[in-house]
């Protein structure tokens, strides 16, 4: 069992508060995703974790044992850098050894049984005499991950593993560490400022900006019913569209009333002004002269391949619809627009925050 | 009273940066900063090698300074030492340099035959030049014979003598700053020479407007660091000429060499020392304040 | 097209041709090695001539019609130079001392250079320019009074009175702070996951990646201390303690002039040491000296 709790985890450099109480509880063989943009505090926040960090508040458990203030290597804890952090003047083996010989007390055998059984795992069992500057960037990688495995930590720290790889070496990585995870049952939690990474990797995501964290879930979750704007237009590429309209209440639901469109929601809310929150496979487009919610102008249409994405002026809002190759609009057509109004979100326009849907 | 351990972290951080500190601020204090705080305090005071005794005499010693011919003679020979050795030194190292940025055959051999001055002890240096510029015997006048020319007496010659160990210093530290040159050459960018050669520009005004301003950064450090071994003429002087003839060859470290330690008087010893730091620091100080904010550094 | 890129050698038809213009090329090549030979002999002169005179016969040096070269190689100067004084004795001397001022430096430097690279404390900016300002204030300038401090201390005329003025380096400090930071972060902290506290990432990994300054920094230390001659000469006064430069000053003051041949043997004896090591070495030394200033 390796859980970890974060309670109220905050820091502040010089005064200045940089991460804010941090609520949250990664549950045991978890792939805890922390993602967000530049700054948010998600690698601050995982530093405080490895205790490369002091917090400044709260209290950090791993394992129901508090060590918010105990030395990185008294943790249980293994961590892969961004830069892999290997050490440049050791063979991978010495790298895959070297914390085991400092921190645990395992005999030299029983070392290179370990190191032997990860380099199998992560097929680098011939690599293990080379120094890091003799392999690739992909190996470094694992040599990096095999440093982690073989010290059997109870919890895995990831941050950024994956951002100094080419694409195409970083899909096959992705899934590799997904195998990892699933084969061997690890506990991990895991940095990074890409969503589409935390979306497949993750089975919990936590979404943090500036300093705070603004939803836990299941990708889909997260996906499908955002807490407030900024999950929703951080998540999803192209971004969802959020159109500003004014709220009435009429009869059980209400009106809502768009300068290029009126339409109704069967909630009655208690908001003056909302944020329609709208993703691009939810605008269906029609012909101009076909019945339809709304009309708008295609201002730019791109083809990437097997679907198009058009861009939407409706009245002084953009809208960005997701369309096949086939009927894909051209630029300067007028067209027509429904949404799918049961999967459309509403967000208060006052503070950011969903609405609850029936 | 409650201590967070952040600040405890933030406190044992800083006493282990003091703990590491230590080892060295121990001897910086005891063997740089308290003899120069001890100079100062000595410069006030009448005090004689091998006696306890200490009496304060205000300014004396500072008049004394205004007084004193050799005094003005040996900054004279100091100031004339430093201002036409090093530029010569560096000029002399510069076009070495230039010279050598090139994949030329035998690169390495120059570059040793003019570096290993550097690695001969300065009294090994002196002893072999008192030999060459003797006046009857020595190489260089028999040189000189051979060619028709007039004999010189060089270190027994009042006009000669400073001369001659200023000549023997650029032997010595041309090639060291050569080689610190040729490292900051090399890493001027290849196109730059090349767009230059294409535009029409001459070797020389490619020197002026390219080379030297691209690397004037180093050119500082390096003047500063002949400066700093300028101090060396102490060994010469004491090896070649013991200041002589008739004080030709005094300059500041072996004047107050004299008085401290032939003369026994350490305070104006002191006061002689304080006069050469000043001279030293004001130079590297104008230097400073005049290249210092012209020096153009590359990407930086 | 060479006609029409050189008016002169269609100017002077009698000098075309390609003989000619090969020998041009040849000069245009060869311009440099023009330039820099002569210059290369000037400099390597005075060198020869110590070897040369070192194997002369004693009259031949003072004798206007000798060679330059000596009639009969002679030998014996070198016996004569090493019966005269104790040069064993300088010379493990010189080691002693120059072996003590680096270690010490080393250790000094190496810890000073950690907590001016990688740890936070009041007053880092003010210590470090006390670091800094050691440069300029060489021994030369502050011999007197420290001179009088090494007395107080008892130490006149003892090996640790040759190496306690030099165990502080500001610039060395300097030299491995820059390559301190030049270590990412992120292998410190990988270290410290790994168990090792500061001393440890220090060993383990610090040191181990910034080794070519640690050489770069030694070879500078030795030559300098290794050639040192006025602080010795004030602080030594027998010949249980004096060092190899100390003991050729004094053999040539005690020759004055003389013996040409027997010091010059000496001085061979004096200088082959480190011009050994640098002909071995040699990338090392020039690559220590070249960089010592950009780092």
């Amino acid at each position: 069992m390796a859980e970890v709790v974060l309670q109220g985890v905050s820091k502040s450099y010089a005064g200045r508060p940089t991460v804010h109480a941090v609520d949250l509880a990664i549950a045991d063989k978890e792939f805890m995703v922390l993602v967000g943009p530049s700054g948010c505090g998600k690698s601050t926040t995982l530093r405080m974790i490895a205790g490369l960090e002091d917090i400044t508040s709260g209290r950090l458990l791993i394992d129901g044992r508090e060590v918010t203030h105990a030395e990185p290597q008294k943790r249980d804890i293994a961590m892969v850098f961004q830069s892999y952090a290997l050490y440049p003047h050791m063979t991978a083996y010495r790298n895959m050894a070297f914390g085991l010989l400092k921190t645990s007390r395992l005999s030299k055998e029983e070392i290179d049984q370990r190191i032997r059984e990860a380099a199998e795992i992560l097929h680098i069992t011939h690599l293990l005499d080379r120094k890091p500057n003799a392999l690739s960037g992909g190996e470094r990688q694992r040599v990096a991950i095999g440093r982690a495995l073989v010290r059997q930590p109870k919890v895995f720290l990831f941050d950024e593993p994956l951002s100094n790889l080419d694409a195409k070496l970083r899909t096959h990585m992705r899934g590799e560490l997904k195998r990892l995870h699933k084969e061997l049952g690890l506990t991990v939690i895991y940095v990074t400022h890409d969503q589409i990474e935390a979306m497949t990797l993750g089975t919990r995501v936590a979404i943090l900006s500036q300093g705070r964290l603004q939803q836990v879930g299941a990708p889909m979750d997260l996906y499908m019913r955002p807490a407030n704007t900024f999950v929703a237009t951080f998540i999803g590429s192209p971004e969802m569209s959020l159109l500003r309209c004014a709220l009435k209440p009429n009869g059980e639901g209400s009106l809502v009333h768009h300068a290029a469109f009126d339409t109704r929601v069967p909630e009655r809310l208690e908001a003056s002004e909302i944020l329609l929150g709208v993703r691009p496979e939810e605008v269906i487009v029609g012909a101009a002269d076909a019945p339809a919610m709304a009309r708008g102008v295609v201002e730019r249409t791109e083809l990437i391949g097997s679907e198009a994405l058009a861009e939407i002026r409706l009245g002084e809002d953009r809208i960005v619809a997701r369309t096949p190759v086939m009927s894909a609009p051209p630029a300067g057509a007028e067209v027509g627009l429904n949404f799918d109004m049961a999967r459309v979100r509403l967000f208060d326009a006052a503070t950011g925050s969903a609405m609850p849907r029936l | 009273m409650v201590i967070s351990p952040a600040f405890r972290a933030r406190f044992s951080e800083a006493a282990l940066a003091y703990c590491l500190l230590l080892p060295s601020l121990v001897f910086l204090a005891a063997f740089t900063y308290w003899p120069i705080v001890r100079s100062i305090y000595f410069s006030f005071h009448d005090v004689m090698l091998g006696s306890d005794k200490i009496f304060f005499l205000g300014l004396e010693n500072y008049e004394r300074l205004w007084t004193d011919k050799l005094f003005w003679k040996s900054l004279g020979n100091t100031v004339f030492y430093t201002l036409i050795t090093i530029p010569c030194a560096i000029a002399c190292a510069l076009l070495l340099a230039v010279a050598l940025d090139s994949k030329l055959r035998g690169m390495t051999f120059y570059r040793s035959a003019f570096f290993y001055p550097v690695m001969i002890p300065s009294v090994a240096a002196g002893m072999v030049w008192v030999f060459l510029y003797a006046p009857g015997y020595g190489p260089i006048n028999s040189a000189l014979a051979a060619l028709g020319l007039p004999k010189v007496e060089w270190l027994y010659d009042a006009r000669w003598a400073l001369p001659a160990i200023m000549f023997m210093s650029i032997w010595k530290y041309s090639g060291y700053f050569m080689l610190i040159l040729l490292a900051a050459l090399q890493l001027v960018p290849r196109d730059l020479y090349e767009a230059a050669k294409l535009d029409g520009v001459s070797a020389w005004h490619r020197l002026i407007h390219i080379t030297i301003p691209l690397i004037s950064p180093t050119l500082y450090f390096v003047v500063i660091i002949g400066l700093l071994h300028s101090y060396q003429i102490f060994d010469y002087v004491y090896v070649m000429t013991q200041g002589g003839p008739a004080d030709a060859t005094n300059v500041l470290t072996f004047y107050i060499y004299q008085n401290g330690f032939q003369y026994q008087d350490i305070g104006y010893a002191s006061t002689l020392a304080n006069i050469l730091l000043l001279f030293v620091g004001g130079l590297i100080g104008l230097i400073a304040l005049v290249f210092g904010r012209r020096v153009h550094y590359l990407g930086h | 097209m060479a006609t029409l890129q050189d008016p002169i050698e269609m100017a002077a038809p009698a000098f075309s041709g390609p003989r000619w213009r090969s020998l041009r090329k040849v000069i245009r090549a060869n311009g440099l090695h023009a330039l820099l030979l002569p210059l290369m002999l000037l400099w390597i002169s005075p060198l020869v001539w110590i070897v040369v005179t070192s194997l002369k016969s004693r009259t031949e040096v003072f004798d206007p019609n000798a060679g330059f070269l000596p009639a009969v190689l002679n030998f014996s100067n070198y016996p004569a130079a090493l019966a005269v004084a104790p040069f064993g004795t300088y010379m493990l001397n010189s080691i002693l001392a120059t072996g003590g001022i680096l270690l010490g430096e080393l250790i000094t430097i190496t810890l000073a250079a950690y907590a001016f690279a990688r740890l936070n404390f009041p007053g880092k900016n003010i210590l470090f320019t006390l670091f800094l300002l050691q440069i300029m204030f060489p021994i030369y300038a502050t011999f007197i009074t420290n001179f009088l401090t090494v007395r107080e201390l008892g130490l006149v005329n003892s090996l640790p009175a040759l190496v306690v003025p030099f165990i502080a380096s500001g610039y060395g400090t300097f030299m491995l702070r820059q390559a301190f930071r030049q270590v990412p972060t992120e292998l410190a902290d990988a270290a410290r996951l790994d168990g090792c506290g500061h001393f440890g990432i220090l060993w383990h990994v610090y040191l181990p990646l910034v080794k070519p300054t640690l050489i770069a920094f030694s070879i500078i230390a030795v030559v300098t201390h290794w050639n040192d001659y006025m602080w010795p000469l004030l602080v030594t006064n027998s010949e249980q303690v004096r060092t190899l430069p100390i003991g050729l000053g004094l053999l040539a003051k005690s020759d004055s002039g003389a013996d040409w041949t027997r010091l010059m043997a000496a001085t061979v004896v004096v200088v082959s040491p480190l011009l050994l090591f640098f002909v071995v070495f040699q990338r090392r030394f020039v690559d220590s000296f070249m960089h010592a200033g950009l780092k």
